[in-house]
């Protein structure tokens, strides 16, 4: 089995090209929203807004000033995580969403039927349905291009090297070393779902951001449905309990009515009616 | 590499700012002047041994605030190689490295028709006087149609346009946009004209992010949505507070993406040796559509 590939995104080195859109939309042949005739978004220099089943890739911009001239523009070219634990896998009722041998996360349009499970179990709002296909759709990292030997489209296209491809335990340490350097010219920098101990057993298509993760529009702690999932067993276990002991009562009081009641009507009906 | 740049924007090649950069040191290698260093000689810095033939390679680097324009690790004192090609051919003194000679110069013998030093001219039209001396703008610059109604040209801090434009390009569309408008790919993702204003100005003229603004020259009018920004603002020159604003030129009458043509608006006029439209700064006015 290959290793865990997956994508290190630099976001300091981000210039907003949104080449990585293009070259996503071009290799695995996404529509572009209403044929491409659209309005201006008036967020920056942002008109994709979000992740769904027809952007895989999105690229933001986030203007931080405090007067003319006076900030920053932060860029961040955001994509599927390929989460260790994922959440869209986890809740797919028909299998449909698969961990390859490369430790990515794809969804086989062919298997989905379109429930929208996955949607709401991922925590970064990545997944949406592709109106062209009906079915859940996102980033399949390249998965016919890794097959083949090739890096994904989006990070051959990219000309700064932000997104960068390649074993996730080689750009865990490249990454370190690139947060290092930022560091000791005075940059503020993190990486974020780097740590295999971290939420969701790490991400393996991380970042470095020189802001808190929900500047960038991340969840600071994302979590998994399954989280609920003791807590609502138990819950279940409980209503289960409770609703046993009404239809025992509601039983019995049918029972005694039989007995004692003027016969006839329909017994079958009975437990309805209790 | 902080100091060079403000931390977005990638310049080609090698994010390299200022060409033939080792001319910032002296002889030596040490900053002419203290206050501009840029690049300079660092005697004491341990090189790593070269990758290809793993031989140790002698100390000292070039550093600073951009990237050396020159061989990295070539020393201010290392001697050209007689049969030497490229930077082998050049001594350490010698930073013009894609001259033959390495040498900058200052007079040549055919082709240019101003220099032979650099100096500052106010673009045509302009909100002010030149600062650096009276020469308003260059003496051998080109005007083409002068006179023409399609090239009026405003004059110097003319009320009527009291505002500096820039005009650009964007990534997602190439040259004027003809060919890149009908791409759905990319239309989607610059999808209408605009003007980037800074919020004082649009707090000045009552225009709210994503209005019709309607922008006008001497030379016609287009309309264009406002994308209000602090990206872009009022800068103080002279004393004079002067509003900039800025538009891509991507935009026509077809494609799937549509808009005026922002070439309506720019001055005719071109500089002296390749003709390069003065597109980058001329003057206009702003209003609400």
């Amino acid at each position: 089995m290959p290793e865990a590939m997956g994508f290190f995104t630099d976001t300091t080195v981000c210039i907003g090209c949104k080449a990585c859109e293009v070259a996503c939309k071009e290799w695995n042949q996404l529509p572009a929203e209403n044929g491409g005739v659209g309005t201006l978004s008036g967020d920056s220099y942002d008109n994709t807004r979000r992740l769904d089943g027809i952007h895989w890739r999105h690229v933001r911009f986030i203007e931080q000033f405090k007067g003319p001239y006076d900030g920053r523009w932060l860029m961040m070219s955001d994509v599927c995580k390929h989460c260790v634990q994922a959440g869209c896998l986890e809740v797919c009722p028909t299998g449909a969403i698969i961990r390859t041998e490369f430790d990515t996360v794809v969804i086989q349009s062919d298997v989905c039927n379109g429930c929208r499970a996955c949607i709401a179990a991922c925590p970064f709002g990545v997944i949406d349905i592709n109106p062209v296909s009906g079915t859940a759709q996102k980033c399949t990292l390249c998965y016919d291009r890794l097959k083949v030997g090739l890096e994904p489209a989006c990070s051959k296209a990219c000309p700064t090297d932000s997104i960068q491809f390649g074993p996730i335990t080689e750009l865990r340490q490249r990454a370190q070393k690139r947060v290092e350097q930022l560091r000791a010219q005075g940059t503020k920098a993190d990486l974020y779902g780097a740590d295999p101990k971290g939420p969701l057993g790490g991400l393996n298509s991380f970042y470095l951001l020189v802001d808190k993760p929900e500047v960038y529009g991340l969840p600071a702690k994302p979590q998994l449905p399954t989280r609920n999932l003791s807590k609502s067993a138990g819950f279940s276990v409980a209503s289960a309990a409770v609703l046993g002991v009404l239809a025992l009562v509601g039983l019995r009081k049918h029972w005694m009515d039989d007995m004692g009641g003027p016969g006839g009507g329909g017994g079958g009906g009975g437990g309805g009616q209790n | 590499m902080p100091g060079a740049h403000l931390k977005w924007g990638w310049a080609w090649p090698a994010n390299r700012r200022v060409m033939y950069n080792r001319a910032s040191a002296d002889l030596k290698g040490n900053p002419w002047s203290e206050r501009k260093r840029w690049v300079w000689w660092d005697p004491t810095f341990v090189n790593p041994p070269d990758p290809k033939t793993a031989k140790p390679v002698p100390r000292g680097k070039w550093v600073g605030y951009d990237v050396p324009d020159f061989g990295a690790t070539k020393a201010p004192d290392a001697q050209p190689k007689p049969d030497g090609i490229a930077l082998d051919a050049l001594s350490g003194t010698q930073p013009f490295i894609m001259r033959a000679d390495g040498r900058g110069w200052l007079f040549v013998p055919a082709g240019l028709v101003d220099g032979p030093l650099p100096t500052h001219y106010e673009p045509h039209e302009s909100p002010i006087q030149n600062p650096l001396y009276k020469q308003q703008t260059s003496p051998v610059h080109k005007v083409w149609a002068p006179g023409k109604p399609y090239n009026q040209l405003a004059v110097v801090g003319d009320p009527k346009f009291p505002y500096v434009i820039s005009t650009y390009r964007l990534t997602e569309h190439y040259l004027a946009g003809a060919m890149s408008r009908w791409l759905p790919w990319l239309a989607e993702l610059q999808p209408e004209l605009f003007i980037e204003l800074g919020k004082g100005l649009a707090q000045e003229k009552g225009i709210k992010n994503l209005d019709w603004v309607v922008v006008s020259s001497p030379r016609g009018h287009i309309r264009a949505k406002a994308l209000v920004t602090d990206r872009i603002g009022v800068m103080n020159v002279g004393g004079k507070r002067i509003h900039h604003v800025g538009m891509p030129w991507h935009w026509g009458w077809m494609g799937l993406s549509t808009g005026d043509v922002v070439n309506d608006l720019t001055a005719w006029v071109g500089d002296p040796n390749v003709s390069i439209h003065e597109g980058k700064a001329f003057v206009c006015n702003v209003e609400k559509a």
